[in-house]
């Protein structure tokens, strides 16, 4: 028994050695083992002793159990329970994985056509004085001039919905088609509110969370200075940031963050503060400016209709622009499909032979706002670079199931059914006030839970909202929080009987507390 | 009792105000309990030829000389004299160091042309190579303004408007000239100011609130200080009625940021102490600049007055004050100006009316936390006399000393 203990940690450590070495941070750490072999610690006498004292005092011990913590996150995201094939191991459901193939390529239809449409290629060169005038306007990307009067977005989340709602499960007989849209018929497992509670449990019992009072005072005038519950929350949070333990960081924002100590505690988490992100990112740049593309037009496009329209994030603008053009070329990227349903789009380049290339290089083709997922990371950086790949960072965890289909419990159609079931159960009121008037419920909350409420609330508020997504590490928190506001809204809600008037009762949602109305619903008040 | 008011503007947000409350709407020589009153109006209703007596249940949006604070030319002397007087007085808080006052030095060094135009060539020179802004004393939302960088241009300029010498008192609109603030904070490369909403209740004792809800107002140009663009308006002045008429103005959201998510991008990306720190001493700069004026405003206790205070914050954090409105525009640009300054009509009717809803002098205008809505208060020399331990204590010098330290 100890020996096979031995085998498997020999093996599990070996794979890891592997794996090391095709991480971003992997350079970076042989140039610092390189240093502190060649420095006066470390004795030629003994020198392998030496060597891992070395690394355990210095800060290299702590970057490898990061690397390894990242490691295992990303590689325990997609665990299925059955693994028969390669194929499989991504989508065990034989007809949702069909679903999504006819999906992909309604999608890559669409862009051709677009391409026809308006007269221009998927993808060229770029012209020396557009690649000039691109250039001189880099921070200000906004008055860049191109024409994007005949463009529209290739879908929105309401499309998307229709797609779900058109999925057929054959191993089952729908008794009438009046009630497809409530995804009974889908076998996947979604947590239940005692599952959420245990989940969530530390957000459920916290006395003090951070956000919970809302306080919109400018000064310390009159609600005095910070409570003393507060600064304590943010002494231990510089402490835990100090160390730079990834799982410690993760721990400590379980029960929300200080605005101060949120963008480090983030990126630590998410692990997307990388020494050569600098460099990498100013070839993203290059390859921004080298070709010009179809889906540079459509991600501009979804900036403008987007961030540029809203109040709250209008003055991101030129920077949104700027890492979203990058977002597009960076192949990294790609590494969602590893363990997604989900394939890139091949087109074939010109040229001889013709090649087959993924398009856009990243894979992902943006809907109709797609920018928000990345605004609001913008209150938390003033540099674009780290601001780049923490939206990077959380769109490679989380954001990118949401726009595919898949089984995953993650996944949008997941988030789609928990819902569902919390409202069924917990909120019966309302299910059935909205049974009576055929509103469909997923089609009053789809949108907010595609965009992982971004643009719906107040930033700070979603702020903190997203910090439970990093702490709690699961999505699950958006479909219970769309309950709790329904729940929040009830009376209002059962005055009107039209989906209409019910998105007006929900539309302003700027007076909600996230983390109360999150506490609210995992203490248990949402009463039958 | 119905309350009557009369008005002579025409703005939506403070008529529905009155209808909400079921007011009835008067003429000006009817009997009236509240005057919402241009500034015109209410000078000439204060004035003595009109020989008007307000009786005690009136109320009027003005106090009669608030030109000592609005106008910008006033503001200045105002705020020179009185740093003279606590440096006079022997107070601490008129400490200097290098010749800068440590604790009042929140506006820029101002002059007013002509009369203190040797004294700004003297200036001028002392500092050197340098940008200043040129403002017409009495016009508003950015007429009139421009900057110079060179002491010919001005004299160029002074050549051209008729007025050939600047000595000469003959000149009819006098100016003032301010170094220019050229290293404003920045967000995402745009410059922007602050609108934050003031309101006196009373000057003797000072009773102010803080309106929480203020904005930013962006350029919709990126700033630079390069000298070619020193002419676009569009990357200096954030006038709101100037940044319309660019072409990258949008009418979604009117280039105005909360205050709220100013704070947070602030906390979130400098810090929490220093973004404390540059509230508080914005908070210090409105109290101060109303403490200069205190005893030269009629203090009518018919009268109360909310300013909209322009605050440029530079890349130090620090904030200055560029210069106070005695009536903010109540145009509503935005679907969420109009929401914002319904709020900001109605929560300022409360906190000036008694609770009895009536108009009354003899009210002591302490109001409670309720009726404060969305103001904060920012001082209250009575309650602070009383010595009761309440916010206005917070202003308190020692305490402010303490952490300068």
């Amino acid at each position: 028994m100890e020996e096979l203990k031995d085998k498997s940690l020999h093996l599990t450590a070996e794979k890891l050695a592997e794996e090391l070495q095709k991480m971003d941070i992997y350079n970076e750490f042989y140039e610092d083992l390189q240093m502190l072999a060649a420095s006066q610690d470390v004795s030629i006498d003994d020198f392998k002793k030496t060597l891992v004292q070395a690394v355990n005092i210095g800060s290299m011990e702590t970057n490898l159990r990061n690397a390894v913590f990242h490691w295992l996150r990303s590689h325990g995201n997609n665990k299925q329970i059955v693994v028969r094939d390669e194929i499989t191991s991504r989508e065990s459901l034989d007809y949702l994985r069909k679903a999504q193939i006819t999906w992909e390529r309604r999608i890559q239809k669409s862009l051709e056509s677009m391409c026809e449409e308006i007269g221009i290629n998927l993808s060229c060169l770029r012209s020396s004085a557009d690649r000039d005038e691109m250039l001189q306007k880099w921070n200000e990307l906004s008055t860049y001039n191109t024409s994007l009067e005949r463009l529209r977005p290739v879908y929105a989340p309401k499309d998307f919905l229709e797609v779900l709602f058109s999925l057929h499960n054959p191993n089952y007989r729908m008794i009438s088609d009046d009630m497809i849209w409530d995804f009974t018929y889908l076998p996947l497992k979604v947590k239940t509110l005692p599952e959420l509670r245990h989940h969530y449990r530390d957000l459920a019992t916290a006395d003090l969370l951070l956000g919970l009072t809302c306080c919109q005072c400018l000064t310390t005038l009159s609600c005095g200075s910070t409570s003393q519950g507060e600064q304590e929350r943010i002494a231990l949070g510089e402490k835990v940031l100090q160390h730079q333990h990834a799982p410690v960081c993760q721990e400590f924002l379980k029960l929300g963050a200080p605005r101060s100590l949120r963008g480090k505690l983030w990126a630590q988490i998410l692990g997307s503060s990388v020494k050569t992100s600098e460099q990498h990112y100013s070839e993203l740049k290059q390859r921004v400016l080298h070709f010009d593309m179809l889906i540079d037009k459509l991600i501009t496009k979804d900036v403008q209709l987007t961030a540029c329209n809203d109040d709250q994030y209008f003055v991101f603008e030129d920077v949104l622009h700027q890492i979203m053009l990058c977002f597009t070329r960076d192949t990294d990227v790609l590494s969602v499909f590893n363990n997604s349903t989900s394939h890139p789009i091949l087109t074939s380049l010109k040229g001889k032979p013709p090649i087959e290339a993924i398009y856009p290089p990243n894979g992902i083709i943006p809907f109709h706002g797609f920018t928000m997922y990345a605004a609001p990371v913008c209150y938390l950086f003033n540099d674009p670079v780290p601001l780049y790949y923490t939206f990077r960072a959380f769109y490679l965890r989380y954001w990118f199931r949401l726009h595919v289909i898949s089984s995953h419990p993650q996944s949008i159609l997941g988030l789609c059914i928990l819902f569902q079931r919390l409202l069924q159960r917990h909120e019966t009121k309302i299910w059935s006030h909205f049974m009576s008037h055929n509103i469909h419920p997923i089609r009053v909350v789809f949108k907010w839970i595609m965009k992982g409420f971004s643009g719906h609330l107040l930033p700070e508020q979603l702020l903190n909202l997203w910090d439970m997504v990093i702490a709690y590490d699961s999505l699950e928190v958006l479909p219970l929080l769309a309950v709790a506001i329904l729940s929040f809204r009830k009376d209002n809600l059962l005055q009107v009987n039209t989906l209409q008037n019910v998105d007006s009762v929900l539309v302003d949602l700027s007076s909600l507390n996230v983390m109360s109305l999150l506490q609210l619903a995992l203490k248990g008040p949402i009463k039958m | 009792m119905k309350i009557t008011y009369c008005t002579d503007v025409d703005r939506s947000v403070v008529l529905s105000n009155f209808e909400k409350r079921g007011w009835v709407h008067v003429g000006p020589d009817d009997d009236w309990n509240f005057y919402w009153a241009g500034i015109q109006t209410c000078r000439s209703l204060f004035s003595i030829d009109s020989g008007y007596r307000m009786h005690d249940n009136q109320m009027i949006n003005h106090f009669p000389n608030h030109y000592e604070l609005s106008r910008k030319d006033m503001l200045v002397k105002n705020i020179k004299r009185y740093r003279r007087e606590l440096e006079r007085e022997g107070s601490p808080l008129a400490k200097r160091l290098d010749g800068k006052y440590l604790y009042l030095d929140f506006i820029p060094v101002t002059f007013v042309l002509p009369a203190d135009y040797n004294l700004f060539v003297e200036e001028y020179r002392k500092v050197g190579p340098s940008t200043w802004i040129m403002k017409p004393v009495g016009k508003s939302q950015g007429t009139g303004i421009f900057l110079i960088n060179k002491l010919s241009k001005l004299k160029k300029w002074s050549r051209e408007g008729k007025n050939n010498n600047f000595n000469t008192s003959t000149i009819k609109e006098s100016y003032v000239i301010s170094k220019y603030i050229d290293n404003p904070l920045l967000i995402d490369g745009k410059k922007f100011d602050l609108r934050l909403y003031v309101l006196v209740t009373s000057f003797r004792p000072l009773k102010a609130y803080l309106f929480k809800s203020g904005f930013c107002r962006f350029c919709t140009v990126k700033y630079n200080t390069s000298v070619a663009d020193i002419e676009n308006l569009l990357i200096h002045l954030t006038n709101v009625s100037l940044q319309k008429q660019g072409d990258e103005y949008n009418s979604i959201h009117g280039g105005k940021l909360s205050i709220q998510n100013l704070r947070l991008f602030l906390e979130s990306t400098r810090g929490k102490t220093v973004t404390e720190a540059l509230f508080d001493n914005i908070v210090w700069l409105i109290v101060h600049s109303l403490k200069s004026v205190s005893y030269i405003m009629a203090n009518d206790r018919h009268c109360f007055e909310c300013y909209g205070y322009d605050i440029i914050i530079d890349d130090n954090l620090k904030p200055w004050l560029i210069e106070v409105n005695a009536s903010p525009s109540l145009t509503s640009t935005t679907a969420n100006d109009r929401i914002l300054k319904y709020k900001l009509i109605d929560n300022m009717l409360s906190v000036v009316l008694p609770p009895s809803g009536i108009p009354d002098v003899r009210w002591n205008k302490c109001p409670s936390r309720e009726a404060m809505g969305n103001f904060e208060l920012l001082i209250d020399e009575e309650l602070a006399a009383k010595d009761k331990p309440g916010p206005s204590t917070k202003i308190d010098l020692k305490d402010r000393l303490k952490r300068k330290t």
